[in-house]
């Protein structure tokens, strides 16, 4: 690493939330954590996609009064990959809340929401 | 107006629009939206077919933009051949799908929605050409998916969908990380755009991001063993469901993987090696599964990874241009059939293969459930069969014979598992199960049409020649239709018909095309003419029957190696068929199937090995052959001699020959065999004579022969059943063929044919007296019978002549077959195998004496008194066949000289014709001069008994009038010395039959049903399991290729 | 516990992965050639100083007509798995929240609906949109159920609302087809004056749509897992 720079530690934090996210999915046994291990690996990965778009120094890509139209170009981040986390919120959102469901659902008729119970289909 | 109603856009649009609007008809009219639904669904799959139409016709690839601006600024989306079909393949599948769940969505508009923003979801991850969108779709469809699954409310479908959840939601992750770091990469998000900046993915970010795109794809087509998700799920949720999971959701994937492909070069060893595994493995543990749909679950598994191998390796091969037939082929076999088994098992809701029995009883559902698997086996006409046929010619021509053979031996173990499953449907039921409604049967109907239609539509790829070798198949269907006709009407039919196509096609054939045209055809006609005999309606008999006959004839015809493998695997699949219509078949019927299918694909590889070394499909070209000609040879004659049953892997013949039905044995035996003769004869004469290699191959292939003749005889001599008698016999005899075809040189090749001809005309005949007998008596175990010679003279005198045809002494043409192979021998210096020979003949005479005297003399039972003879139509053959035996025995150079001609041509003549004088250089023999020294041998005592009786006291004795031990008898029984009638020699030789081949297929069966079991261990049923291995996957991927660089 | 360790094993490994993208990871130093043309062409082409929403509505329009999808997707999932037979068992009612709670409710709900609309509303022009705005308003929703647990949404009206704008979306990007430069096109309306509210051609009605969408799909949803739905 070259030198300590924003988006590099906010990168690496998105990284490090990854993996947090894995523990918790792979380790807790209770279903509602292992959602929340996937919403934390959902929220590193928007951390990481912001990261790479950033451009040093760069600010909010708005074309209004604050920033001037002809040297935009050099003074805003890259507008895609904030689109781009946005449209990943949404999905991640979504399946976050599908999960949910499922484990009401489970846990109405096992009533348990061990994922050690869930082993009904095996070979 | 017209182009907006044909833009491939509105293959999203109308998806989604329609989707939305759904819910808003909600509870008001269900008809209305019930309407809706199928006519979305409708125009969805017509779009793509029309398109698929003119792109094949040449039309251009239709490139769509949004939002006014083209790439990479905006989204574009293709639409070109491939793309078309496999979205015309995906939503023809929605809509017979759609058509088939219409109960189950009946009260759901919202499932609706779900189901018809599925299919636009998986048309939009085929078409669209922009990575991040593709992740949009991957989403879309797998969010669909997930709110499918939950139609289901038992607690494994919720526990298996919530699994399903857990790896496709890490798999996405990790795919949309990919795509982002490759956007850090190259600066762009358009896939064309990336493939032309791809050297700026590398270094470590680059192989990361290689690596989670491809993890991320590479689940999605759930690889082995981070996929019990995907099996839970084929197992629990709705059949319907299943179904789309199975072939729409896999189809969407498999075309990710063809987009990332370029990409992601240096991960395509890796992902090849994940394919082939995944494919291999998923069909061993299939065998042991004992639920129809988790069954269908593996099946889906390692057909899809198929495709993507198919994919991958021809890629790698840089033969891009066969991917339409090939991955296309399996894609859209792979799609038709499991759809149409998924919604087959819903009907029937069945949940175990083994309770699929009594399906005999209902046609339809048989030939759909049958025609559906021999689909998924790869067998002709359907686009599977051609699709592997290129793939293996292109793999083998890339020197890629190693995944030639994990491609062979995994569809043998998937043959295996589904034929099984066949098997059980066709055991009998005690309980009649309802037919399921026609509805829900109507799809399964139309995806066996799409089958044919689009094996149709693959063949054509390979020239008008190919496409006539379907002939057989068309008939056959033809026939099938007419089905409801009185039996003998249909037998008549089929004779007419074969004896037609003969006529038409005799003047194309010479040589030894003409020879075995004679023997398979007329033959063929000959045995079918016995079918006359019964006058039940056999459905599904005689049109089987024809396909099976006119096979022979595209057999002969053909002059490239695929049409040869087409028409062999049209006689494989007609026969399999036949023989299970046998009453006590059911168990050999799996094992004749396997090693007909291992004896297929051992040809197959030898094809392909022969094209990549001569360059050259046809059949006459296997001479051009130089290096590798020993293993193109093995490779054919161990597949051939698997269907010759030579000893070692004879232990399918002899319960298929014993349990067929009585006529048909008679066919396997007399002229299916000769089928084999013909391809190993072509084999040999070609590859045989091109020395190194190919000369040990010939040394094995003899020694092979003469085991099996000496085995065949020996294990002949201890059976009490008839027709498993005559089927070791049969074993026997085509060992000696065998070995005549190995020496390579003109006798023993004249002796090869001269043996063939023989068998056919007294293995006919013993079949065909066998067939009466049983009719008759109602047995099959020689000792219940006995003195049958006063009720069915005829029939002992065309076994008598078929014996002494047989058996090898003058004066009938047994003789000239043993003095031929015998001279051919020591010609060739093969002096033990010459003893060898000769030994088994006279091992041979032991069940022949058995068969007339336990038969025909003796003692006649008491309930044997009023037996009528043989029926005529059983007899008149027989009659013909005894003519023609008699006829060659006093004219055997009539036989001899057309066949040294015709051998003459391919190897350098050793043996002279010369009038009634066939000679060698060891001696001669004049056929016409034994035959009247024999014949006044014989008449001779004849005629001074027949006087002597005039003038002499003649005593007619009676059946008991004898005294044994001073007690007269009272029971034919006990006077008839029959059973277990060679216990002396059994106790002497039996050490040499111990079954050690049943107890070597037995082991190597165990043995794979067991490392299915071994590797199905994997599967604990945790969801948290399945996730590790999702991420094991990703690390050793990585590992493997990217952390290496 | 062999299983612990192949997981925390798995884990360093991934962990090494991820160095190996975050040592090497360089940040940017200007945009590259793509967004370049979006930021230099972006504002007169489309007519939204928000770049961020241009990308979003038009330029990639499909994906977040995929985005909601999704969402659509995903609230049908939710009522597929909580309605049919079974879905949650109330089996005894809520408590009433505390009198404070809904009191405050009571004046926030329309103001926090009015902030959703404002924050759709001006998606072209400041940060925010259409699914932010719909996220507010289900928020407020979402303080609803919290005050009043008794509450029930008005189940017609909201799938109306929320099939017809999604419908809307659609036919606003078919129209783009026939009037603009292709499907999504904003530009079937006229772009207006740069920085007012009612500029940038179809952005505005887009994200209406969206919002509204959003905003009545997230209460749905919210709804089912509150159980007692009809």
């Amino acid at each position: 690493m070259n030198e300590l720079s924003l988006s590099a530690i906010t990168l690496a934090t998105g990284f490090g939330l990854l993996l947090i996210g894995m523990w918790g999915m792979l380790v807790r046994k209770h279903i509602i954590r292992i959602i929340i291990g996937f919403s934390l690996i959902d929220t590193g990965i928007h951390m990481i996609m912001v990261s790479l778009g950033y451009t040093r120094g760069g600010t909010a890509p708005i074309i209004d009064a604050a920033v001037e139209r002809a040297t935009a170009v050099n003074t805003v981040v890259d507008p895609i990959p904030s689109a781009l986390v946005l449209t990943a919120i949404v999905i991640g959102l979504g399946i976050t809340a599908v999960m949910l469901a499922y484990a009401v659902q489970i846990h109405t008729h096992k009533k348990t929401l061990s994922i050690d119970d869930c082993t009904d289909g095996k070979w | 107006m017209v182009d907006a109603l044909i833009n491939p856009l509105n293959l999203v649009i109308v998806g989604l629009g329609i989707g939305f609007l759904l819910p808003l008809v909600d509870g008001r009219s269900p008809a209305i939206r019930r309407g809706l639904f199928h006519l979305t669904l409708a125009y969805q799959a017509l779009l793509p077919l029309l398109w698929l139409m003119w792109l094949a016709d040449g039309a251009a690839a239709q490139e769509i933009q949004t939002a006014g601006f083209g790439p990479p600024f905006s989204i574009n989306l293709r639409l070109g051949l491939e793309e078309a079909l496999f979205v015309a393949g995906v939503n023809l599948a929605a809509l017979l799908g759609g058509w088939y769940l219409g109960d189950l969505l009946r009260d759901r508009a919202a499932a609706m929605s779900a189901f018809l923003i599925l299919a636009m979801g998986i048309d939009g991850m085929i078409m669209t050409r922009d990575l991040f969108n593709l992740f949009i779709f991957i989403e879309i469809t797998a969010i669909a998916t997930y709110g499918l699954l939950g139609l289901e409310r038992s607690a494994a479908a919720l526990t298996a969908g919530f699994k399903y959840i857990i790896a496709t939601s890490l798999a996405s992750t990790f795919f949309l990380l990919g795509v982002m770091l490759f956007y850090y990469l190259t600066g762009t998000l358009n896939i064309d755009g990336m493939r032309e900046q791809v050297g700026l993915v590398q270094g470590p970010i680059g192989m990361v991001a290689m690596a989670l795109l491809v993890a991320g794809v590479v689940i999605e087509l759930k690889p082995y063993p981070a996929n019990g998700w995907g099996l839970d799920v084929y197992e629990s949720v709705p059949p319907g469901i299943a179904a789309m999971v199975s072939v729409g959701v896999s189809a969407g994937a498999l075309f990710a993987l063809y987009k990332v492909l370029p990409l992601t070069a240096p991960y395509l060893p890796a992902m090849a090696a994940i394919a082939g595994a995944t494919f291999l493995v998923s069909n061993i543990i299939g065998l042991k599964q004992k639920k129809a749909r988790r069954l269908l679950g593996y099946s889906s598994i390692g057909q899809v990874s198929l495709v993507a191998l198919a994919l991958l390796l021809l890629t790698r091969l840089d033969q891009t241009a066969a991917i339409p037939l090939v991955v296309g082929g399996l894609f859209v076999n792979h799609l038709v059939a499991k759809a149409g088994l998924f919604w087959l098992a819903g009907a029937l809701s069945r949940e175990n293969i083994a309770d699929w029995h009594g399906l005999r009883a209902r046609p339809l559902l048989l030939v759909l459930f049958g025609l559906l698997l021999a689909a998924l086996a790869g067998l002709p006409p359907f686009p599977g069969f051609w699709a592997k046929w290129e793939l293996v010619m292109q793999l083998s021509a890339g020197g890629m014979s190693a995944w030639v053979a994990l491609i062979l031996i995994g569809s043998l173990v998937e043959a295996v598992y589904l034929f099984r499953w066949f098997g059980h449907a066709m055991q009998p039921a005690d309980e009649t199960a309802s037919t399921p409604a026609m509805p829900q049967l109507l799809p399964v109907v139309f995806a066996v049409l799409g089958l044919f239609g689009s094996g149709h539509i693959a063949a054509r790829s390979f020239g008008p020649d190919t496409l006539a070798t379907l002939l057989p198949v068309y008939v056959a269907i033809a026939l099938m239709l007419v089905d409801g006709l009185p039996g003998r009407l249909k037998a008549m039919l089929t004779l007419a018909i074969v004896a037609i196509y003969s006529v038409f096609i005799a003047p194309e054939l010479a040589g030894l095309h003409r020879l075995f045209g004679i023997l398979l055809l007329g033959g063929g006609l000959l045995i079918a003419a016995a079918s006359l005999y019964r006058d039940d309606s056999r459905h599904g008999y005689y049109p089987l029957l024809t396909l099976l006959l006119l096979s022979f004839g595209g057999l002969l015809q053909a002059e490239t190696s695929l049409q040869f493998f087409v028409a062999w695997e049209f006689i494989t699949l007609s026969s399999y068929m036949l023989l299970c219509m046998g009453r006590g078949a059911a168990p050999f019927t799996l094992s004749y199937l396997i090693f007909s299918l291992g004896s297929a694909f051992l040809l197959l590889a030898g094809f392909g090995l022969a094209y990549a070394h001569s360059g050259s499909a046809a059949l006459a070209d296997l001479v051009r052959v130089q290096q590798g000609s020993g293993w193109v040879l093995g490779l054919l004659a161990v597949g051939f001699l698997t269907k010759a049953g030579a000893l070692g892997l004879h232990v399918w013949l002899p319960g298929a020959y014993a349990e067929a039905d009585d006529d048909f044995s008679a066919m396997l035996s007399a002229v299916l065999g000769k089928a084999t003769i013909f391809g190993l004869f072509i084999a040999v004469m070609q590859l045989g004579v091109k020395g190194g290699a190919a000369t040990a191959v010939m040394y094995v292939v003899g020694w092979v022969g003469l085991l099996t003749a000496f085995f065949g005889a020996l294990m002949a001599i201890f059976q009490e059943d008839i027709k498993r008698m005559l089927a070791y016999s049969s074993m026997g005899q085509v060992g000696y063929m065998i070995a005549a075809l190995a020496t390579g040189t003109h006798m023993g090749w004249v002796a090869a044919g001269y043996l063939t001809v023989n068998h056919l005309l007294f293995k006919g005949l013993l079949f065909l007296v066998a067939a009466g007998v049983i009719l008759r008596v109602g047995q099959r175990e020689m000792y219940r019978m006995g003195g049958l010679i006063q009720n069915m003279p005829f029939s002992f005198f065309a076994m008598l002549i078929a014996i002494i045809a047989l058996s090898g002494v003058p004066p009938l043409t047994g003789f000239g077959g043993k003095w031929l192979l015998i001279n051919a021998l020591l010609e060739k210096g093969w002096y033990w195998q010459a003893g060898l020979a000769f030994f088994a003949s006279a091992v041979a005479f032991l069940y022949l004496f058995r068969m007339i005297h336990t038969v025909f003399l003796g003692q006649r039972k008491r309930a044997h008194k009023d037996l009528r003879e043989a029926p005529l139509p059983l007899l008149i053959p027989q009659g013909v066949l005894v003519l023609v035996i008699l006829v060659f025995s006093v004219q055997p150079n009539w036989l001899v000289g057309p066949l040294a001609e015709i051998m003459a041509g391919h190897a350098p003549q050793t043996l002279v014709v010369n009038g009634t004088l066939v000679q060698s250089g060891l001696g001669y023999w004049d056929g016409f001069m034994i035959i009247n020294v024999v014949g006044a041998v014989f008449m001779v005592p004849l005629l001074m008994l027949l006087v002597l009786s005039r003038f002499m006291h003649v005593q007619k004795v009676k059946q008991f009038n004898i005294v044994f031990a001073a007690e007269r008898p009272e029971s034919p029984e006990t006077t008839h010395y029959a059973y277990d009638f060679y216990r002396f020699y059994e106790r002497a030789l039996g050490f040499l039959i111990v079954p050690r081949a049943t107890a070597f297929w037995n082991g190597v069966t165990e043995w794979s049903h067991s490392l299915g079991g071994g590797l199905r261990t994997f599967y604990t049923g945790n969801g948290q399991t399945y996730a590790l291995y999702v991420l094991l996957y990703l690390v050793a991927l990585y590992l493997a290729v990217g952390g290496s660089t | 516990m062999a299983k612990r360790l192949l997981i925390v094993l798995t884990l360093i490994l991934l962990a090494f992965m991820f160095w190996d993208v975050a040592g090497n990871y360089v940040e940017k130093t200007a945009l590259e050639a793509l967004p370049g043309r979006y930021v230099a062409q972006g504002p007169d082409e489309l007519g939204a100083p928000n770049l961020v929403t241009a990308v979003v509505v038009t330029y990639r329009g499909l994906d977040t007509l995929g985005e909601v999808t999704v969402l659509f997707l995903s609230a049908i999932a939710v009522g597929l798995l909580l309605t049919l037979g079974g879905g949650t068992d109330a089996a005894e009612p809520p408590k009433r929240a505390s009198e404070i709670v809904e009191t405050a409710v009571e004046y926030l709900f329309p103001i926090v609906i009015l902030l959703g609309v404002y924050i759709f509303a001006n998606g072209h022009l400041t940060p925010g949109g259409g699914f932010q705005g719909g996220a507010v308003i289900a928020s407020a929703t979402l303080l609803l159920f919290l005050s009043l647990p008794q509450s029930r949404l008005r189940h017609g009206l909201l799938s109306a609302t929320e099939s017809l704008s999604g419908f809307g979306y659609v036919v606003i990007g078919v129209l783009g087809i026939a009037l603009a430069g292709g499907f999504l096109d904003n530009r079937v309306l006229p772009l207006g004056e740069y920085g007012r509210l009612f500029s940038a051609g179809a952005i505005p009605v887009i994200y209406t749509f969206i919002g509204l969408k959003v905003g009545t799909e997230l209460s749905a949803v919210l709804e089912r897992f509150k159980g007692n739905a009809p």
